[in-house]
């Protein structure tokens, strides 16, 4: 028995939800603001753990029949049966993607219950649970669409979301008369529109090397392409297979640097903090930034044949695609991680922190680590929503606090402005337990979530020989050692010490609605780590006193096909330790625990005087932020170069040269000029040239009518037709005067 | 010589409309001077005669690539000139487009349209026929006749119920497209003439006739189809076309009349010259590519929302150009479907910038701001549009423009460079339309004169509804339109000869 046939149940249940709230949502809401806001929440709220449900029995289905994948085809998409294009709406079911699904419908239930206590009294509350919903849908499109055609429908829908929900508060106004979270939805679009160029190009590239666009069927035929050694016929010229697979994964590098914010197009996701918080911690931290993760484990066997490239066939004649993603990955680990010490903003350091984790995962991806790469996607995940979310729960715990106070009178108060906290562990109890667990297993504190799948990607990079590895692993582990410096020093500023503002002084506890969820991830970042725990003896075996070792190896292998194609020595994918890296493990574990301790000790040493000291990292010059200035490259230079551009185009060479001069001077003038001239000519010819003329013209225009009596009807009907138009002509004229 | 044939069906579809408008005038002429009847009546007859087309859709047999329901006979015997009409695959969305927008901007007048009345239905009828007849006709002459009288309509519907200079745009309008047309007159001419005949499927028979001058033909219909659609550089007088005719007229004008120019390339220039056509794609899809950056680049710097949209259709017909000039079965169907989408996008984008600047009597983006607060319905239907537009998975714009960048990388005459340079015009689309949707509908609700617009009302709805089911049907469904046309762009791709 499976349930492979519930499958498009996981998307129809969000779409109901988005239906229920889009339309009526509002006018319960409106109507009692207390029942509609329980009615409208909990609608959504159910319609994600429906979806879950639904994933779940996935699951169940694979493990019953023997994780072998299962497609269900829905309808016809695009069908162009004489350009041989065809691809339908149809959902793969296997390992990896139910891996997602359960990481998005989970974590996507938590975070919706607590939406429903953090965006209690929103005017707009309906309209928020519409959009999570619709986050959903397209979410669940990505990871279980068939083709690469249909993962790109999820791909941009989810982008649509992100856009949607970063300018959630559209009207929002700052000090400067900016329209901040307008621009930052804006900017998230346009620059994740950068990387669906590649995208696209990669799709159609693919279509046209493999004939389709069904992963199956891709993979398939590619790698007998592979096999074969030969080169490929392609755009009527012989290509090395080798360049195609390289083009085709950088391609798909370009669109995952964009939606998993790498390296050069990380700059939106720090902005996108402008949405409300359930949306950081949902959207930018726990699953649509990891889409770009996501499509490189599903691309596994192109890059695993990219990997293998040789000479011309390299990306610009030097790095492979998988070199370059593994580069790409860990320079983003390292800049972010860094970037992260200098914010003061409690959502900032986590934005720049999942910047940096989101380059440890694609660093994983490239590498070739697939496994651990997704085993750091779900723990992080767990932690970093749980992070987000009680990073929310300060928030609100701020701002009552700051409504406690009897003066008013600083309107510039910043709720989320790390400086006027300090000591809220004694105000908000279950938030500070949970932030701190969250802290340290994203620091990568033993035997909490994080530390096991840093530590796998670590493992990796150190296991393997060769420059990009050895390069990879000094700048992950500096990374990790930074992540755990500013996961300290936020700790220290937000929860320890003296309250350095009234507010903090009066903050509150938040609602259960909004604890529980907390509860619960706090609990799956604590064990989350026994999804895939490493073997710890020499002696292999899947299963040794009852437990399963490197679980959720064993279960995504069935999807990774370069697996199976590197013990048939067809690939030769990195080496992968199975066995747990004493070094590793131990000299991570100790630079975690002696950064944090750092932290600690630098920031805020007396803290009674910390709200009038600035903080001692802000007096330094810091020279790591520009070491790659990219957002100010953009937004100071080369945004106001393209728009003084466009206005130079639009106006000097579109208008005033092209439709004024040309158009309406040069050929005009010419024109009247020509006609002056005729005419004249014809003035001199006199009456007589005029008369020989009408008498001619006559003449021709008795032939023309004689062979129009051809006696059909339909020329006759023509002639009406005529007719009829200068009979119109004539009643406009005649009645318009 | 072909048989006449006799199907009164499409001549019953051209004709309708031109008998509503003579009925309309006569009404007024009676002494009828209720504009409320007028109206009706108007309506009445588009919709019957859409209703007609969706007949002929019936009738029509997806498996024939040939024409159909052919109603042909003599009209001027003695210089092959004959009254031909037929239907197939290239044309029959084409005829569906047409009676859907020209219902459309019927009803979307109602309200905005109070001066002269009568005549201004009758003109937009007497446009839905001529259009209706360009798309049908199948004897070149017939064919220039047709194409020829929708400009009178149009130019009045710009030049009587037009914006402050509409007199200079509707001239301008007339006098450019007039030009080109010449050309394409003398090539008609010429051609009918060697051939004895104008009916297209003889010539087509008889292409290598003029084989040898088929260069300088080609490039006679070229031109005339170019300012039509416009492809760069003959844009110029779009932005003033658009921006001074009514709301109505720029629905058609973009909805369909800028379809004709790219529909004439398909069924002309490439059947009558294909080597020429063979020829030339890659330099017309560099004009379509220039087009695409072109038109968003200039669209982007605009601050009046009417001319930003103008300007958007020069980047998005440049998409269609592209895929008709990608010569093969991929680009040409998107490109087909692409034009049925950029009609039904830009149609609903006039009709929403339309609709504000009813209430507000300017088009300018900077009286605006937070109107999400004011309309929120009109403004999430808006919102969708704009996806359209941009090209966003699931809705139509996206089919078209990726089976166009699909069909012009696998072309034999283009490639990827092509197709590479093409995609840009993806983020740029985003780029120009986030920042109108933006600047318009979120930020503060600050303008006191924006607080108190009218919310959206039930027939303007209506058309937003109307536009909306197909964006989202042909998005997420599209195998059927692709279906109509599939065996007729077959054969002609197989006509063309390319490998």
């Amino acid at each position: 028995m499976n349930a492979f046939g519930l499958a498009p149940l996981l998307l129809i249940f969000p779409v109901i939800g988005v239906l229920f709230n889009g339309l009526v949502g509002r006018k319960f809401v409106e109507a009692d603001r207390e029942i509609g806001e329980k009615w409208t929440g909990w609608f959504g709220t159910i319609m994600a753990f429906s979806a879950f449900a639904v994933a779940v029995s996935l699951f169940f289905s694979l493990q019953a029949n023997g994780h072998h994948a299962e497609v269900v085809h829905l309808f016809d998409w695009i069908n162009i049966p004489s350009a041989g294009f065809h691809v339908p709406w149809a959902m793969r079911i296997d390992t990896l993607s139910v891996t997602m699904m359960l990481v998005v419908t989970g974590v996507g239930s938590l975070i919706h219950i607590y939406a429903i206590g953090y965006m209690h009294g929103d005017k707009d509350f309906s309209r928020f649970f519409a959009y999570l919903n619709l986050f959903l849908f397209f979410m669940l499109i990505l990871v279980s669409g068939s083709s690469y055609l249909m993962l790109f429908v999820g791909w941009e829908g989810v982008g649509l979301c992100s856009f949607l929900l970063i300018g959630f508060w559209f009207s929002f106004v700052d000090k400067n008369g900016v329209w901040k979270n307008a621009n930052a939805a804006r900017k998230a679009f346009v620059v994740n529109r950068i990387g669906d160029f590649g995208i696209v190009l990669a799709v159609i590239l693919t279509f046209w090397a493999f004939g389709s666009l069904e992963f199956d069927v891709v993979f398939e035929t590619a790698l007998e392409m592979f096999k074969s050694k030969e080169p490929l016929l392609l755009f009527g010229q012989e290509v090395a297979f080798g360049s195609v697979v390289t083009a085709i994964t950088a391609l798909f590098l370009l669109g995952a640097t964009g939606k998993s914010a790498q390296i050069p197009l990380y700059v939106w996701l720090p902005d996108a903090m402008a949405g409300p918080t359930p949306v950081s911690a949902l959207i930018h931290a726990a699953t649509m930034v990891t889409s770009g993760i996501y499509l490189i484990v599903r691309s596994n066997t192109l890059f695993e044949m990219a990997r293998l490239s040789v000479g011309s066939e390299l990306l610009f004649g030097v790095i492979s695609t998988p070199d370059l993603v593994a580069l790409v990955g860990a320079s983003t680990a390292l800049l972010a991680g860094l970037i992260a010490f200098t914010q003061f903003d409690i959502k900032g350091v986590l934005a720049y922190s999942t910047v940096s984790q989101l380059g440890f995962m694609i660093a994983a991806v490239g590498m070739g680590a697939y496994v651990a790469g997704m085993f750091h996607l779900m723990m992080h995940a767990f932690f970093k929503a749980l992070l987000f979310m009680s990073a929310g729960s300060v928030i609100h715990g701020m701002e009552h606090g700051h409504h406690h106070l009897h003066d008013h009178d600083d309107d510039d108060f910043d709720p989320q402005d790390m400086r006027t906290m300090g000591g809220l562990r004694n105000r908000m109890n279950i938030t500070s337990v949970v932030y701190i667990i969250g802290a340290l297993a994203l620091a990568g504190i033993v035997p909490l979530a994080g530390f096991w799948s840093k530590d796998e990607i670590l493992a990796h990079a150190s296991a393997n020989d060769g420059g990009i590895f050895t390069a990879v692993y000094v700048m992950l582990v500096i990374a990790a050692i930074s992540t755990a410096f500013y996961m300290g020093r936020q700790l220290k500023m937000v929860f320890f010490g003296e309250p350095r503002h009234a507010a903090a002084a009066h903050a509150e506890e938040s609602s259960n609605l909004m604890t529980y969820p907390l509860i619960a991830l706090a609990a799956l970042a604590i064990v989350g780590g026994l999804a895939n725990l490493p073997h710890f003896a020499a002696e292999h075996g899947a299963e040794a006193g009852g437990f399963s070792y490197l679980a959720l190896e064993h279960w995504l292998e069935h999807s990774l096909h370069a697996f199976e194609l590197t013990e048939e020595h067809v690939l030769h994918m990195p080496h992968t330790p199975i066995q747990i890296q004493w070094s590793v493990a131990i000299i991570s574990t100790i630079l975690a625990v002696g950064s944090i301790s750092l932290a600690f000790f630098v920031i805020y040493k007396d803290t009674s005087k910390a709200n009038s000291a600035p903080d001692p990292l802000q007096k330094t010059p810091i020279w790591w932020t520009s070491v790659l200035p990219l957002n100010t490259l953009y937004m100071d230079y080369f945004i106001p170069a393209f728009n003084r551009m466009a206005k130079w185009v639009a106006i000097s060479l579109d208008w005033v040269f092209w439709h004024d001069f040309v158009h309406n001077r040069l050929v005009r003038d010419m024109f009247v000029t020509f006609a002056a001239f005729t005419s004249s000519v014809l003035d001199q010819k006199g009456v007589d040239g005029i008369v020989n003329g009408v008498a001619s013209t006559t003449r021709r225009l008795s032939g023309f009518l004689r062979q129009t009596e051809s006696g059909y009807v339909r020329s006759y009907a023509l002639s009406i037709f005529m007719g009829a138009v200068l009979l119109v002509i004539y009643f406009m004229f005649a009645t318009a005067g | 010589m072909e048989s006449n044939q006799f199907n009164v069906i499409l001549t019953l579809l051209v004709f309708f409309p031109l008998i509503g408008a003579l009925l309309i005038l006569f009404l007024k002429q009676m002494g009828h001077e209720s504009d409320e009847l007028v109206k009706r009546v108007a309506t009445a007859v588009s919709a019957i005669a859409l209703g007609i087309a969706v007949i002929v859709l019936f009738m029509f047999d997806k498996n024939i690539p040939g024409l159909q329901l052919v109603d042909k006979g003599d009209w001027i015997p003695l210089w092959g000139i004959s009254y031909y009409l037929g239907v197939d695959g290239l044309s029959i969305l084409m005829l569906l487009l047409t009676g859907f927008i020209s219902l459309l901007a019927i009803i979307s007048s109602w309200k905005t349209i109070t001066e002269q009345v009568p005549q201004y239905y009758a003109f937009m009828l007497l446009l839905q026929a001529g259009m209706t007849g360009v798309f049908l006709a199948q004897d070149l002459f017939l064919f220039y006749v047709f194409w020829e009288f929708t400009l009178i309509p149009m130019y009045f519907l710009i030049g009587i119920w037009g914006g402050q200079q509409r007199v200079y745009a509707s001239i301008k309008f007339f006098l450019y497209t007039m030009a080109g047309s010449l050309l394409m007159l003398l090539g008609i001419l010429y051609i009918g003439t060697t051939a004895d005949t104008f009916s297209l499927t003889a010539l087509i028979a008889g292409r290598e006739a003029f084989a040898d001058v088929q260069n300088w033909l080609f490039l006679g219909f070229a031109i005339a189809f170019a300012i039509k659609v416009p492809v760069f550089p003959f844009h110029s007088w779009l932005p003033d076309a658009h921006t001074q005719a009514p709301t109505a007229g720029s629905i058609v004008l973009a909805g369909v009349l800028l379809k004709m120019g790219t529909y004439g390339f398909l069924r002309f220039n490439i059947p009558l010259f294909p080597q020429a056509a063979i020829k030339y794609a890659p330099m017309i899809a560099v004009l379509a590519i220039i087009g695409i950056i072109y038109g968003a680049i200039v669209s982007f710097a605009q601050t009046d929302m009417k001319k930003l949209v103008a300007y958007s259709s020069i980047s998005h017909l440049g998409f269609v150009m592209l895929g008709i000039f990608s010569l093969n079965e991929a680009g040409i169907e998107g490109a087909i479907l692409q034009g049925v989408n950029h009609g039904l996008s830009t149609g609903a984008l006039f009709f929403a910038v339309g609709l504000i600047y009813e209430r507000r009597h300017t088009r300018e983006m900077k009286e605006f701001g937070g109107i999400w607060r004011a309309m929120p319905l009109y403004s999430v239907l808006t919102l969708i549009v704009v996806l359209s537009s941009m090209g966003l998975p699931g809705l139509n714009g996206f089919v078209g423009e990726f089976t166009i960048l699909l069909g012009s990388m696998g072309s034999p005459v283009l490639g990827p460079v092509f197709t590479a340079f093409a995609t840009t015009g993806v983020i740029l689309a985003a780029v120009y339309l986030l920042w109108m949707f933006q600047r318009v509908f979120m930020g503060p609700l600050d303008n006191p004169k924006n607080m108190i617009l009218e919310k959206i009302s039930k027939r303007e709805l209506f058309i937003m509804l109307a536009f909306l089911i197909f964006i989202f049907w042909i998005g997420i469904a599209p195998s059927g339109y692709f279906g109509l046309m599939d065996s007729t762009v077959a054969s002609l791709v197989q006509s063309i000869g390319l490998p």
